[in-house]
């Protein structure tokens, strides 16, 4: 990820049309993938949780709702950021802003939903059910660009006929890419832990876990 | 997978499709109304109410920018290559304008008929270039409809 920045920032080439303004790509399209790629998992955990009754699973979605939350907002900040002097504006109501926002309230409610429960078994199962209805926004945001005209480009990486941008621009945010992912991954893994430990709280295990670091 | 197991998976793949059928219908029946902007062609196939605001989007016809006496308002053709919109706007245009480039005005219609726009702002395309071979992609950017059979996309 630091190497990412570095290069994003630093060495790649600036955009002929944007100048230097579009390297906030190198955060913008990170946090923009990661917000539909973490609602995915969540709703994949969701579904697994709910067929298999597995209660991991449910940890794991509730805990990427707020990581997911976070890069949604970053992508709606860093691209108001970057259509203003791109665009002319900061905000608009074309497709593809507005589908992502809903993604935005869509975490919100997921996580909302999990709380409102007082008994945590009904919680879970709620908030997995609006995970799994709320996965129809995600093939929705990715087509927003090509099923409606909108102000928004079309996709760059994935575009017919390869990437439409050169490699020494591209290089750099993959690596970014690949370094909001390894971000995401260890938040996860903390967030769970904790999640795990305060729900078992009353089992032995953890206070075994607990009392041996209280005698070390 | 037992038997249950097998059952909750048909329930949830059931509401996946259900929802997806549901929402599909609801932005079949929404279309009009998410897209973003019509373009020249549309308008003139569809006509224009003069009442109605409409978001238009276009490139810049090469050659048709001009300032009106005032100094501040300028007045330049956008087209799909197929159809123009004579568009006339009083402000700061944002830096990416220049032929070739769209770009997508709001605004209404007064009797003339040109376009009266309130603002205008610049559509940039998926291409990212260095600045190095900047020169290249501009010329053929402004020449675009040159050699363009029927509607561009953009």
């Amino acid at each position: 990820m630091i190497s990412g920045a570095y290069l994003g920032l630093f060495q790649a080439p600036a955009d002929y049309q944007q100048g230097d303004s579009f390297r906030i790509i190198y955060v913008h399209v990170p946090a923009a993938w990661l917000s539909l790629m973490v609602y995915v998992i969540m709703a994949v955990a969701a579904a697994i949780g709910m067929i298999w009754r597995m209660k991991m699973a449910f940890v794991v979605a509730i805990c990427s709702a707020p990581l997911g939350a976070v890069f949604t907002a970053l992508a709606l900040i860093t691209g108001a950021i970057w259509g203003k002097p791109i665009w002319g504006t900061w905000w608009t109501w074309d497709a593809r802003l507005t589908s992502e926002l809903i993604l935005f309230f869509l975490y919100f409610g997921v996580m909302a939903t999990y709380h409102a429960f007082d008994d945590r078994k009904t919680a879970e199962k709620a908030m997995a059910m609006l995970c799994i209805v709320g996965v129809v926004i995600v093939p929705i945001i990715h087509y927003s660009v090509e099923w409606w005209s909108s102000l928004h480009q079309g996709a760059t990486i994935f575009a017919e006929g390869g990437p439409r941008m050169p490699a020494d621009m591209l290089t750099p945010l993959l690596l970014m890419i690949g370094g909001f992912m390894f971000f995401y991954g260890y938040a996860l893994f903390i967030t769970c832990q904790t999640m795990v430990l305060k729900n078992e709280r009353k089992s032995r295990w953890v206070r075994e876990v607990i009392s041996r670091n209280h005698s070390r | 997978m037992s038997p249950t197991q097998k059952k909750r998976l048909t329930v949830i793949a059931l509401v996946v499709l259900g929802m997806s059928v549901a929402t599909f219908l609801a932005l079949q029946a929404m279309q009009s109304s998410i897209e973003y902007f019509r373009t020249p062609t549309q308008l003139a196939s569809e006509g224009f109410d003069p009442l109605q605001t409409y978001r238009v989007a276009g490139l810049v016809r090469k050659g048709t920018v001009r300032k009106l006496e005032d100094g501040v308002t300028q007045r330049f053709d956008i087209t799909d290559c197929e159809n123009d919109v004579t568009v006339q706007y009083t402000g700061i245009l944002p830096d990416l304008f220049r032929e070739g480039q769209a770009i997508v005005t709001v605004g209404k219609f007064n009797a003339e008929p040109a376009f009266i726009a309130s603002q205008v702002l610049a559509k940039h395309d998926e291409n990212y270039v260095p600045n190095e071979a900047a020169d290249a992609v501009m010329l053929a950017q402004a020449n675009k409809c040159d050699d363009a059979d029927g509607p561009v996309k953009y």
